[in-house]
């Protein structure tokens, strides 16, 4: 883990309000998998807390660390404001990063919206393990995948869906999902994405049989297991997004947000 | 001794810098950043008698220049710590002091897990958190009562003999009131403040944001508060007091000593700046350098003087 002033190489928008930043080499290039975070600091920001953000992909070639994002609120209004030549304060990498057992395996790649924020380091380093990749992607609409121009999908099976049916098929990444077991067997699932849509392909995955990871979001102070804000409730007790995820052999998980509410005071 | 080493409740600190509780983990997680045992002390995470899971749901939320938490007092609990934690705290090289935050639900509790800290050699200090809800008293906070505040720092004290640091509750009318029975009822030390409660609203969902509706806040928002009250506090009362409440640089560090602290503990800015506690020695040395102070202690409540 390091923390880092890098420069902005590129902070272009993709589609509306999404973003694909690309940063200077950095000391964490040569450690980083996919799957794992970093956690975002712009200089002179006015939000307190860094923002996780995916590692998009790293070009190991020419050292350059590559974010897709979308400005949600104050913290990525800001990222999405800096320029190129400025410098941002990076924190990482963190947490464990997808588990790859994909040697030789027939894997299902499956990333909603910003959930495909991670795919693009994860396919290539599949493609590097020889695994037979079939990857769907799927979005609000058109703008949603733009950034799938700036992935090499070559000899990947690829499929893509919209909800409102301006690109690929007409629905949801489930649905292909469903459709495409109809004929084939995979022997994992990587997946990322909405919360609802992960809990449906887990669902599905797990009918199926097959091992399905999740790469999970939650609220994080620190990043680094520090805080405990970020616990999720798992079959092997409380578990810190940040640290021992953000990905999850999906059967682990009791429930993605439970709704049980409490009301005492404090509360540290 | 260097212009920042100081003598605390007859432990030795090489500095009056240390963490705070729940922001800090068990003192491991940041070494990739820097050495702990920079630290005149550690603060660990408040553990309880059990294991505790916390809250569900949402646990942090961003604020104005701070955040609000509802953690829960997730914790592995007394036995695992001592069997499990401790040992890697060891085998990691932590070497610098260790307090240890304790917490419970009932005076029977926090009895019990005060007994098992005061078998514990590598604990130097006790950290009783006053701010933890009392189940058996309408679920009121135990600081936010003076009688039940008082109660409580009686019978941990009867049960140890380490140096007992009561840590308070901002969320009461009269803090310096509480400060002094606390110290009537044998406290060593104080420590303030916890966080403030506070809530935060989802308006797209029309739902608190928090799992547990209620958080504390913390982080610079809440230091003017923190300041005066540790300002209060050390015009109450004759024991030292450790500062804490958005502290985020040197100067914010040297102000609670001007106020009345000893010691100054950081906590939640930690989080976006982990070299914080390096850049707050450092600081300190260099106002000590540049200002002729042998010691620091020299500025211990200054500002009262
Ligand atoms: C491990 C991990 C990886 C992520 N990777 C990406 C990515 O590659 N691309 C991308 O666009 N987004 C990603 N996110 C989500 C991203 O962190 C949030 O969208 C972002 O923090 C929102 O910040 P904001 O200030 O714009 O929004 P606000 O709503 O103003 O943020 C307020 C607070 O809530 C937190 N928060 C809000 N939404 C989320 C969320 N969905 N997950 C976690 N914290 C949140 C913020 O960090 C901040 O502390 C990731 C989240 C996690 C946990
Ligand atoms: C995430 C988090 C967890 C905390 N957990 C504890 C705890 O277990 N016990 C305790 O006494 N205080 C706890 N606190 C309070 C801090 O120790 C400190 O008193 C408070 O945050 C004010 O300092 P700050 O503004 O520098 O963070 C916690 C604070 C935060 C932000
Ligand atoms: S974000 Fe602090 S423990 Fe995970």
């Amino acid at each position: 883990m390091f923390l880092e002033d890098c420069k902005i190489l590129e902070n272009v928008e993709v589609a509306k309000n999404m973003y694909l930043m690309k940063l200077k080499g950095t000391k964490a290039i040569p450690e980083t998998v996919s799957g794992q975070f970093f956690m975002l600091q712009c200089k002179n920001s006015g939000v307190f807390l860094r923002r996780p953000i995916s590692i998009h992909y790293i070009n190991k070639k020419e050292s350059v660390l590559e974010f897709y994002y979308e400005v949600k609120g104050k913290g990525t209004k800001d990222l999405s404001a800096a320029k190129t030549g400025d410098y941002i304060n990076i924190q990482g990498p963190l947490g464990n990063g997808f588990i790859k057992e994909g040697t030789g395996k027939k894997v299902l790649v499956i990333g909603g919206g910003m959930g495909i924020a991670p795919m693009k380091y994860l396919l290539e380093e599949l493609n590097n393990l020889g695994s037979n990749i079939t990857f769907i992607a799927g979005g609000r609409n058109r703008g949603a995948l733009k950034i799938l121009d700036n992935i090499d999908l070559k000899g990947i099976i690829t499929h893509i869906t919209t909800d409102d049916g301006s690109q690929g098929t007409h629905g949801r990444v489930d649905m292909k999902m469903r459709e495409l077991l109809e004929k084939e067997r995979y022997d994992l699932v990587y997946t990322c994405g909405p919360e609802k849509m992960m809990e449906s392909v887990a669902k599905i995955a797990t009918e199926n049989n097959i091992k399905c990871f999740v790469s999970l979001e939650a609220r994080m102070a620190c990043g680094v297991k520090a805080c405990v804000g970020c616990s999720i409730k798992t079959k092997d007790g409380m578990k810190k997004v940040c640290h021992d995820g953000p990905v999850f052999d999906s059967t682990i998980i009791v429930e993605m947000n439970p709704k049980e509410k409490t009301e005492t005071c404090c509360g540290n | 001794m260097s212009s920042l080493g100081i003598n605390f409740l007859g432990v030795d600190f090489k500095n009056p810098l240390v963490t705070s509780s729940g922001c800090f983990g068990f003192g491991m997680e940041y070494k990739d950043y820097f050495d702990p045992n920079i630290l005149g002390g550690i603060g660990i995470k408040g553990l309880t008698l059990e294991p505790r899971d916390g809250n569900y749901g949402t646990r942090i939320a961003e604020t104005p220049s701070g955040m609000l938490n509802c953690v829960g007092l997730e914790n592995p609990g007394i036995e695992y710590f001592k069997k499990v934690t401790l040992p890697l705290m060891k085998k990691e090289g932590i070497n610098t002091n260790i307090i240890a935050n304790i917490n419970g639900s009932t005076i029977e509790d926090y009895i019990k897990i005060a007994k098992e800290v005061e078998n514990i050699p590598e604990i130097k200090i006790i950290e009783l958190n006053i701010s933890c809800p009392n189940v058996k008293d309408g679920g009121m906070a135990f600081g936010a009562n003076p009688e039940v505040a008082g109660r409580v720092t009686k019978e941990v004290r009867n049960v140890t003999t380490k140096p007992l640091v009561v840590k308070l509750s901002p969320n009461v009318t009269d803090i310096a009131g509480i400060a002094k029975i606390v110290e009537e009822n044998g406290a060593d030390a104080i420590s303030l403040i916890n966080t403030v409660l506070g809530m935060a609203i989802d308006i797209r969902s029309k739902k608190p944001l928090l799992g547990n509706t209620f958080g504390g806040l913390s982080g610079p928002a809440v230091k003017p508060i923190a300041l005066r009250m540790v300002y209060q506090v050390y015009k109450a009362v004759k024991i030292p007091i450790i500062g804490m409440g958005g502290i985020a640089s040197p100067e914010d560090a040297l102000e609670f000593i001007m106020a009345g602290a000893t010691l100054v503990s950081v906590g939640s800015v930690i989080f976006p700046n982990p070299l914080l506690p390096v850049e707050i020695i450092e600081g300190m040395e260099k106002y000590c350098k540049d200002n002729g102070i042998a010691n620091i202690s020299e500025l211990i409540g200054i500002v009262h003087r």
